[in-house]
């Protein structure tokens, strides 16, 4: 061994070797950590976003040099070398004058530096003077001394001033003078500019996109900090909040860092990141749209972690489908996010964010799927068993089953209990849901339980109905006429109907039932009196009546007695277990008490009481109640937990039990909607605490339009500014929209572009179905409106369609009529329907107006015996308002499409006969108009009578 | 293997595991100690570890973030340990015959020039310890979690790693036992070591047989109790605080049944079959007396029978002083053991004082 030094314990080279490779590995280190600082993968985006953009700039360039005039851009070029030949000849006159103009703009410059000065002393000694006058006093000599320095500089300003105007004058006309001798050239270059200028701007901006060496040196590690052009960009809303628990913030979008062109058009085709976003002119980025990007940002609709941009997986992106979820594996590392409270929307989800904002209007506009989730979770009545506050309308609707009080009078014993058993196997369209036979109580000691449980509750419902009389007595009739009665009067505008013919079975409309089987279900005198008046069995029924006549509800009633489900029929519900009935009353009383106190009170209960106590138990706990009307149960709690916010409730709170869901809310959710029962499975559980969530037996399809509907659930915080705010009208509108969804007219008629669905059946001749309600509020007068709702009276004869009358409350009626009047900014007060007064020959020419034009044709009621094809013009007077006769007749199909009303002035622009009331097509209409109100009554129809005799029956 | 490995962590087992190993590494230092051992130790933990990096679970838990500075200390305690250990062993072998330890050579007692031996190796410490920081903060980035929110816990809610000790002793004892007293009792009695150990031997060099209690007694303080509850604190307590084997998936939804008693519940219910009594001092007299009896009537059998000796060599107030920090030290197996075998909550519990021992 070596000896060192001494002194020494080691070598000193040896140490200095040490601490050079010590100094160079660290030297490494600090440049590993700054690039592992400097690069990021946002930064690659930007870099490959400068290509993105050459080619798009590349191709719009090329496309424009195409569009430019090759003849006219060479004309123009030979226009300019023409004029700077011709300039050359001129060329030592344009040097004198420009050398004078250097000299004249030399002499303004001193000149003005000069009025500065002049100016600045004067402005100074004027305000001594002043406080000197008001101090000192005007004789002082002080005062006068300031004074006469005063004079002297006003008199100096006048004169700098006035000789910079001077030559300022003489500068311009220099000027005017070089122009006018450069002016063919300016000219041609001008031309030249209109030819190319947005093309050559289009390369500058391309020169922009160049990497050269002051880019390099802007982007350096370092020196990134001064002026970067890549760089991290945001958007700060104060539409939305961020939660930060102690503190709500607001929102921060970083996500124009990556998506660089989403407010850009001309990117449509580019591969993600750097598309343009596809509405950018309707529904949001553009400055147009109704969600500019500056102002609501990017998180406020798409969620998501919107102020990251570590990498893709930060930011809490979420694919939309299995096929994109591995593409992002493979490309980006994707991952599941994690403790990420609000990961971003599913791309077919994101329609969920439009609720926290909108959530005082029936419907958002732009939101289809999202209002189609609500009117399915309206469809199958969630909202009976789950509470969902805060959303427009649903405090309105009545229970979504039908009312029960009644019930012995509609269907036998065993027919409930066979069809709570299984509804579905009666009518496979069933609202009602299944509760029994599902994947968690099929075990044969469940099923016996579950036997005994709906045998208790057919039996208590029965025993608790009231009494009902039918007021008719089924007296048989003509099926086919039933049937083509119940296709064309309007029942299909709520129901579907086994055995109707396809145009007329519309699976849109199931606000009412599916009827099918109603010949083993019902009572037949039920049937017709339920036809005949529905309130006499249900007054809270929104059922109305179709004004039948008594043959009209025996033929009705007639076809749907003849659907039968025979096998239905022929089962017989189980006698009740009496046995089982026991001991699940004794494991409800034992639940606070001890088995034998359990078993001692249930001694004390005859037979019938115990089945009574078993069915009312059992209906409690189905939660019978917050669905039907029953006796007892008026105060029944929802039995389903709240959905106020359930799109925000933490993945980590759903119970994923044994089943292979993706850890998602929305997963969960579709999942749940499928198949409740689900997460039962491979739980070994005791019957009591068996899921009590019943089947739908929703569609897929329906699952994921109800799960983005509850996925917008969600306790954000939206600041008031964030809110959709709606004005007094719109406010108005909106509370009638919640009648309007109760009592279903959208079912029939298309109300500004909202539902008609029964219109799909008249699709050959929309003149034959519903009217649409287009502006209604503007058509109609508030008063005709109110009494025509309350009374209905005929307006268009030539209609099979009936318009039925409902079961309106004042309030109600208050409330569409408002509704109406708010929605189309139509005042409280009509404009007065003045008595006519004619301007001199201007009745004439109306007659020959409405003589040539055949109004009669149509209108014929009160003029000939044809067969009507437009509404009775003799009662226009009460009915509408005379500033929307004047816009239908300037363009009926701007109202209503599908009119046949001719547009007799095409657009309101020309005129309708020539040589009448000057060609003035507004003066032609008016005529008419006044024509129409002179003639017409000053009534409207007779109401139509309770029970029917309608014209129109067939 | 993974299962039987699962059933070994449990704390219960383990923990008797590594005390019975601690117990015989210390009568059989020689061969603990031994070059040959040492190989066994490094060759065996880098099996294990290999072979159970193959596994997702016991990856994911070592491989965490948070985690990877208690492998570093499982690596750093081990090799020190023993290292020292095996000097000590040395220098005892040497000693036995005759010769000075290896530290007190002559040629390892000369002089040596602070330049550049300790102030440039220094240097080159601190550069080492800077690279290794930066490298390791850029390749296992800070585990940095969203903003907290109250509603929203996360499960486990783990205190630091160097506190994962305590944290576990959270288990059996109540927090202001195992959050305030014992933690300032470990601190006193550290602080008092070099005023209680009066032993001159060892002193500037490695030795096991001349200090075989003192190194013992603050080994198994160290070891047992400290370094091996942060090791079950880490790597074995999974959400709700309970019990996952290295190999075993963290199941949010595991259940485990836990129902403590009291010992006043035992002592009054069990064992007299009444009601608790009314006057709190004689409800919890069975704990108060045990209590006591430990701390303070176990003195004079221990002195009878074992310590003699140290009473001799250290004077009364060192030795009572040493007794009682001893005393408190072995209060936390004891009451582990009790919680495993009979349930055990509190042997006084008087929520009234907040005296839950």
């Amino acid at each position: 061994m070596k000896k060192n030094e001494p002194g020494m314990a080691y070598n000193t080279k040896t140490l200095n070797k040490v601490f050079a490779v010590l100094s160079v590995v660290f030297l490494f280190v600090v440049i590993w950590m700054v690039l592992d600082d400097f690069i990021r993968p946002w930064k690659a985006v930007q870099i490959q976003s400068l290509e993105v953009k050459k080619k798009v700039l590349a191709e719009k360039i090329a496309s424009m040099e195409k569009g430019i005039d090759g003849d006219k851009l060479r004309a123009t070029k030979k226009e300019i070398e023409q004029a700077k030949i011709a300039l050359k000849e001129k060329e030592d006159i344009i040097e004198k004058l420009n050398e004078e103009l250097e000299e004249a703009s030399k002499k303004v410059y001193v000149k003005n530096m000069n009025k500065g000065i002049v100016s600045s002393q004067k402005n100074a000694t004027q305000f001594n003077y002043e406080h000197a006058l008001d101090v000192y006093g005007p004789k002082a000599t002080k005062t006068k001394k300031y004074k006469s320095k005063l004079d002297l500089y006003n008199n100096q300003f006048i004169e700098v001033s006035d000789e910079l105007k001077a030559l300022q004058s003489n500068e311009k006309e220099i000027i005017a003078k070089i122009k006018e001798a450069k002016k063919a050239l300016t000219e041609s270059e001008k031309e030249l500019d209109q030819l190319v200028g947005a093309k050559d701007r289009l390369v500058g901006a391309l020169d922009r996109t160049k990497k050269d060496p002051v880019w390099l040196l802007r982007n350096a590690p370092f020196l990134d900090f001064l002026d970067p052009t890549i760089k991290i960009t945001q958007i700060v809303s104060d539409k939305v909040n961020d939660d930060r628990y102690f503190q709500h913030v607001p929102s921060v979008s970083r996500c124009t860092t990556c998506h660089v062109f989403i407010d850009q058009k001309g990117y449509e085709d580019q591969p993600q990141p750097f598309k343009t976003h596809p509405k950018i002119d309707t529904l949001a980025i553009g400055l147009n749209s109704a969600h500019p990007m500056k102002e609501f940002g990017c998180v406020s609709c798409h969620q998501g972690e919107g102020h990251r941009v570590n990498d893709f997986n930060s930011v809490a992106h979420i694919p939309q489908n299995e096929e994109q979820k591995h593409e992002w594996m493979k490309k980006y590392h994707w991952h599941e996010p994690h403790k990420i409270p609000k990961p971003m929307y599913r791309l077919q989800d994101t329609e969920a964010a439009c609720i926290k904002c909108h959530k005082d209007e029936v419907r958002i506009p732009m939101a289809a799927k999202a209002n189609e989730g609500r009117k399915l979770i309206e469809t199958y009545g969630c909202y009976g068993c789950h509470k969902i506050d805060g959303i427009a309308g649903w405090e309105k609707l009545d229970k979504p089953g039908p009312n029960l009080q009644k019930i012995k009078a509609k269907v036998s014993k065993n027919w409930i209990k066979n069809w709570i058993w299984s509804p579905h196997s009666f009518n496979p369209k069933s609202k009602m849901p299944a509760f029994f036979g599902q994947v968690n109580n099929s075990k044969p000691e469940f099923m016996k339980k579950n036997a005994a449980e709906v045998n208790a509750m057919g039996e208590y419902l029965y025993a608790k109905s009231r009494e009902s009389k039918p007021i008719l007595k089924y007296a048989g009739g003509n099926k086919e006429r039933g049937k083509e009665l119940i296709s064309k009067v309007g029942c299909v505008g709520c129901h579907m109907v086994e055995g109707l013919d396809e145009q007329w079975n519309l699976p849109q409309n199931r606000k009412g039932t599916y009827l099918t089987g109603t010949g083993s279900k019902v009572d037949p005198d039920w049937l017709v009196s339920w036809l005949k008046k529905p309130s006499h069995y249900d007054a809270t029924s929104v059922m109305p009546s179709f004004r039948l006549t008594d043959k009209d509800a025996n033929d009705m009633a007639a076809y749907l007695l003849s659907l039968k489900n025979k096998k239905f029929e022929q089962l017989e519900f189980q006698d009740l277990n009496r046995d089982v009935r026991d001991e699940l009353l004794v494991e409800y009383f034992s639940q606070f008490e001890t088995i034998a106190a359990a078993q001692k009170k249930l001694a004390t209960l005859k037979d019938h009481e115990r089945t009574m106590e078993l069915g009312r138990r059992s209906i409690n706990k189905y939660g019978c109640g917050s669905c039907h009307h029953i006796d007892g149960f008026k105060d029944a709690v929802k039995i389903g937990p709240e959905l106020t916010k359930v799109g925000s409730k933490p993945v980590e709170q759903f119970g994923f039990g044994h089943q292979k869901v993706e850890h998602a809310r929305h997963a969960w959710i579709e999942a749940h909607l499928v198949e409740p029962a689900r997460w039962d499975i491979g739980v070994p559980k005791p019957f009591k605490d068996l899921n009590k969530m019943p089947n739908f037996y929703l569609t897929e399809t329906e699952s994921k339009k109800i799960t983005t509907y509850l996925l917008g659930l969600v306790d954000d915080k939206v600041p008031a500014q964030g809110m959709h705010k709606l004005t007094a009208n719109k406010k108005l509108a909106e509370k009638g929209k919640e009648v309007v969804l109760k009592y279903n007219c959208q079912g029939c008629h298309k109300i500004d572009g909202w539902g008609g669905y029964i219109q799909a059946a008249y699709e050959d001749d929309l003149n034959q179905g519903p009217p649409w309600l287009v502006s209604e509020g503007h058509r109609v007068q508030s008063d005709w409106l109110y009494k025509f709702l309350r009374e209905v009276h005929p307006i268009r004869n030539y209609l099979k369609v009936r318009m039925p009358s409902f079961n309106f409350s004042n309030e109600e009626l208050n409330s569409l009529v408002a509704y109406f009047q708010a929605d189309a900014e139509q005042g409280h007060f009509e404009e007065p329907i003045e008595l006519v007064e004619w301007k001199p020959g201007e009745k004439a020419a109306a007659k020959k107006l409405w003589d040539e034009l055949a109004c009669t044709s149509c209108h014929t009621e009160g003029f000939n015996n044809e067969t009507p094809q437009a509404p009775n013009l003799h009662f226009a007077k009460k009915r509408l308002r005379k500033s929307w006769i004047h816009k239908w007749l300037s363009n009926p199909m701007a109202i209503q499409e599908y009119t046949v009303m001719p547009d007799f002035w095409e657009g309101g622009k020309t005129s309708a006969l020539d040589g009448v009331l000057g060609n003035d097509p507004k003066a032609q209409m008016e005529a008419i108009t006044k024509l129409i109100l002179e003639f017409s009554y000053d009534r409207s129809p007779v109401p139509f009578k309770a029970d029917g005799q309608v014209k129109n029956a067939l | 293997m993974k299962a039987v490995f699962n059933f070994l962590s449990q704390p219960q087992i383990s923990f008797t595991m590594t005390i019975i190993l601690f117990i015989v590494a210390i009568q059989k230092m020689e061969f603990f100690a031994s070059k040959k051992f040492g190989w066994i130790l490094l060759f065996g933990t880098l099996a294990f570890f290999g072979w159970g990096m193959t596994d997702s679970v016991f990856f994911g838990t070592m491989s965490w973030p948070d985690n990877i500075p208690i492998g570093i200390l499982i690596a750093i305690v081990l090799w020190s340990t023993w290292f020292s250990l095996h000097k000590g062993v040395e220098n005892d072998k040497r000693i036995a015959a005759g010769e000075p330890p290896l530290e007190g050579t002559p040629e390892n007692r000369e002089k040596v020039w602070a330049w550049p031996n300790l102030v440039y190796t220094e240097l080159f410490a601190i550069i080492a310890c800077t690279i290794f920081l930066v490298a390791w903060a850029i390749i296992f980035k800070a585990p940095l979690e969203e903003p907290a929110n109250p509603t929203w816990a996360p499960n486990p809610a783990k205190a630091p790693w160097y506190f994962l000790g305590l944290q576990e002793m959270l288990v059996y004892f109540d927090p202001w036992m195992a959050g305030v007293v014992l933690p300032v009792l470990i601190i006193v009695g550290l602080v008092a070591i070099p005023y209680l150990d009066i032993n001159p031997k060892g002193n500037g060099y490695y030795t096991f047989r001349e200090r075989k209690f003192a190194i013992s007694s603050f080994l198994f303080g160290w070891l047992v109790l400290w370094i091996f509850l942060i090791i079950v604190g880490t790597f074995l307590r999974g959400p709700n605080w309970t019990f996952y084997g290295p190999f075993e998936f963290w199941d949010h939804h595991k259940v485990v049944a836990e129902n403590n008693i009291n010992l006043s519940e035992i002592f009054w219910i069990k064992l007299f079959n009444t009601g608790l009594p009314k006057n709190i001092f004689l409800r919890e007299i069975a704990g108060i007396l045990l209590s006591v009896g430990y701390l303070f009537g176990s003195i004079p059998l221990i002195t009878k029978f074992w310590g003699k000796r140290y009473l001799e060599g250290m004077g009364k107030v060192r030795y009572y002083l040493m007794i009682i920090l001893m005393l408190t030290m072995f209060s936390l197996p004891i009451k582990m053991y009790l919680r495993w075998l009979i349930n055990l909550k509190y042997i006084i519990f008087m929520p009234e004082f907040e005296l839950n021992i």
